[in-house]
């Protein structure tokens, strides 16, 4: 059938992307790293609580004989006001940070793409009402946006996490009607069109699939930041309450110790700030392979 | 140029016209009864209705929206429910604290954020590069308000070197009390010749400047690096070159003269993002901002002060925002096309 001829054509040339990206990680040290932090990021928040020393402390239960231990060969990030062993928090908050990344990351595009690549295969006065929609929601500094949700809704790790998905979303909109202008005119598309081909089926069929590759590039170095953005809206009191293992509200749990138990805040700390040091340098590495100027 | 700054003005407009209808809808819709809110948890019915009644609850949607953007015209933002005093004086006077820390912070990420990505565009995969690549990495990836704790661990515990929190020595009101004029304790105390206050202001303004600081230095110097990079491949530096231009005169006349063109809108960004950035290290360093009084009014939906810091926080981003393509257009007659 001739429909069948005019499969989706991939828009990057894939060919060879990938091998790039492989031999780009492999030479780069600082890359190599941040890889490395990823992939034991990914498995802290699968097999978490079978790898944390004390997965019941982990998860919140208290240890009071226990409280307030410097680091030691025992409890290596020390322990907290309850006795929990901090390195078993940190590592079983692997998984609640993950999950809120992903959740923001796959709402946002839920709601993004659809209507991005509405606005951009439509185009007209559609097009304008959406972007005029994305552009509002741009218009707020930002977090301003989430944090007054979250506030509206009460504090919550799903609550968070709408709340950030629902602040996102226009730049996965922004970036979808991009490519997808550039597709509308392609010759597939117009060959579709041109046999009579639903508009919705052409943006199902063959807009859509088309414009994820730039789209899961993005999503994925956004997750660095959606876990930064998570935690800084716990420690604000603005997201996971206790006695959820959440990095950012641990922080926030230690400051008022800050001077005498650093650790408290000290090592959930520093996981938000690796995971999202590891994220921006795949993520600069994956844009300079993908930037034909190479000039970042 | 006219007509590009008159219709830039009207989008600006209209934005924030948007912008009233979002605030207006997040405090009327979403709180299922913004009158048992705005009273507390011991209301009484008899009490709701009396409050639903005065604050106009009780009238059309339409009608309410258009007395609140009345109200917003008017300077009329509310009474806060915590401090009992008007949302929009209570902004205007901690105003000073905030505009004094974000400022000593851009003076400091702006011309270090440049310096840095000059330096390293210009020895371009050299050790400089590397390391300033590292330092603009960390900027950009490390959480504010954790920064905020570790320096407060080293320069206030261990070194004894500077003050913890706050923006003045509490002593410092016996001693040699600051005169405010500005708000602005810098000028003030200078203004004043109050050189005991000035330095006691200033030692207590290096820790959290630098913390909001660190993510501008880090992005500024990112895009000053690509840009410079970008600029010394164009024609007119090979040109230059090949005429035998010293490479000193080329970076630093030719190619970052127009280099700058796009970090203008990169400090315009970080400038943005030190809009809530504030919120986390005034938090951090107890500084009786913007940022403190905003993050109390979320945590306890103080809804007019809630609605009043987002109203504020967003016609201060959009200012920002049509600054930024004003200096833009300005500095590079090409985009006034756009």
């Amino acid at each position: 059938m001739a429909v069948e001829v005019l499969r989706p054509v991939v828009d990057l040339p894939r060919a060879g992307i990938l091998r790039r990206i492989r031999r780009a990680i492999m030479t780069d040290p600082l890359a190599l790293a941040g890889v490395a932090v990823i992939v034991l990021l990914a498995a802290l928040a699968v097999f978490g609580p079978w790898i944390a020393p004390y997965p019941e402390q982990g998860a919140g239960q208290s240890n009071v004989p226990a409280r307030m231990l410097p680091p030691s060969l025992e409890h290596p990030f020390g322990t907290d006001g309850l006795g929990r062993d901090m390195l078993s928090r940190v590592i079983v908050g692997a998984r609640p940070a993950v999950a809120v990344s992903l959740l923001v990351v796959g709402l946002a595009m839920l709601i993004g793409v659809p209507l991005g690549a509405i606005a951009g295969y439509r185009r007209g006065r559609l097009d304008a009402l959406i972007m005029r929609v994305t552009d509002l929601f741009l218009a707020f500094p930002p977090l301003l946006l989430a944090m007054v949700i979250v506030a509206a809704l009460g504090p919550g790790l799903e609550h968070a996490a709408l709340a950030l998905a629902i602040s996102w979303w226009p730049w996965y909109a922004r970036l979808a009607r991009g490519t997808a202008t550039s597709l509308r005119e392609r010759s597939f598309v117009e060959a579709a069109r041109s046999i009579g081909v639903g508009d919705l089926t052409i943006l199902r069929r063959h807009v859509i699939p088309n414009l994820l590759t730039p789209i899961l590039v993005q999503a994925t170095i956004d997750i660095g930041t959606v876990i930064l953005a998570a935690g800084s809206l716990a420690f604000l009191g603005l997201g996971a309450s206790p006695p959820t293992p959440d990095w950012g509200l641990m922080v926030a749990e230690g400051r008022t110790y800050i001077l005498d138990q650093w650790w408290l805040s000290a090592f959930p700390g520093s996981a938000i700030f690796v995971v999202v040091l590891a994220f921006n340098v795949v993520g600069d590495l994956l844009l300079d392979v993908l930037d034909p100027r190479g000039t970042r | 140029m006219t007509r590009f700054i008159l219709r830039r003005l009207a989008g600006s407009g209209l934005v924030l016209l948007g912008l009233s209808l979002v605030t207006f809808a997040l405090a009327r819709v979403v709180p299922s009864n913004p009158a048992a809110i705005y009273i507390g948890p011991k209301a009484r019915p008899e009490d709701i209705a009396r409050v639903t009644q005065e604050l106009g609850l009780d009238r059309p949607l339409p009608v309410q929206y258009l007395t609140y953007m009345g109200d917003m015209l008017t300077g009329n933002w509310g009474t806060s429910i915590g401090t009992k005093r008007p949302v929009l004086e209570e902004i205007f006077g901690r105003l000073p604290a905030t505009l004094e820390l974000i400022g000593a912070a851009m003076l400091l990420a702006v011309p270090l954020g440049i310096l840095l990505g000059v330096l390293s565009a210009r020895w371009q995969r050299r050790p400089p590069d590397l390391v300033v690549r590292v330092v603009s990495i960390v900027g950009v990836s490390i959480p504010a308000f954790w920064l905020g704790l570790l320096l407060q661990v080293v320069f206030f515990r261990t070194l004894g070197l500077l003050p913890l929190t706050g923006r003045v020595d509490a002593d410092l009101r016996f001693t040699s009390p600051i005169v405010e004029v500005t708000g602005l304790y810098l000028v003030d105390t200078l203004l004043a010749g109050n050189w005991t206050a000035l330095r006691d202001v200033a030692w207590h303004l290096v820790l959290p400047a630098v913390t909001l600081a660190a993510y501008p230095i880090g992005l500024i110097a990112r895009m000053t690096r690509a840009s410079m990079l970008e600029a010394i491949g164009q024609d007119y530096v090979r040109a230059a070159r090949a005429a035998g231009i010293r490479e000193s005169l080329i970076t630093y006349r030719l190619a970052l003269k127009n280099a700058l063109i796009p970090v203008t809108t990169v400090v315009g960004l970080t400038l943005a993002y030190s809009l809530t950035g504030t919120f986390f290290v005034e938090v951090v360093f107890n500084w009786p901002g913007l940022g403190t009084f905003a993050v109390k009014g979320l945590l306890n939906l103080d809804y007019p002060v809630v609605m009043g810091i987002t109203l504020f926080g967003a016609i201060a981003y959009v200012l920002i925002n049509l600054a930024v393509d004003l200096a833009q257009s300005w500095l590079d007659p090409r985009t006034r096309l756009a």
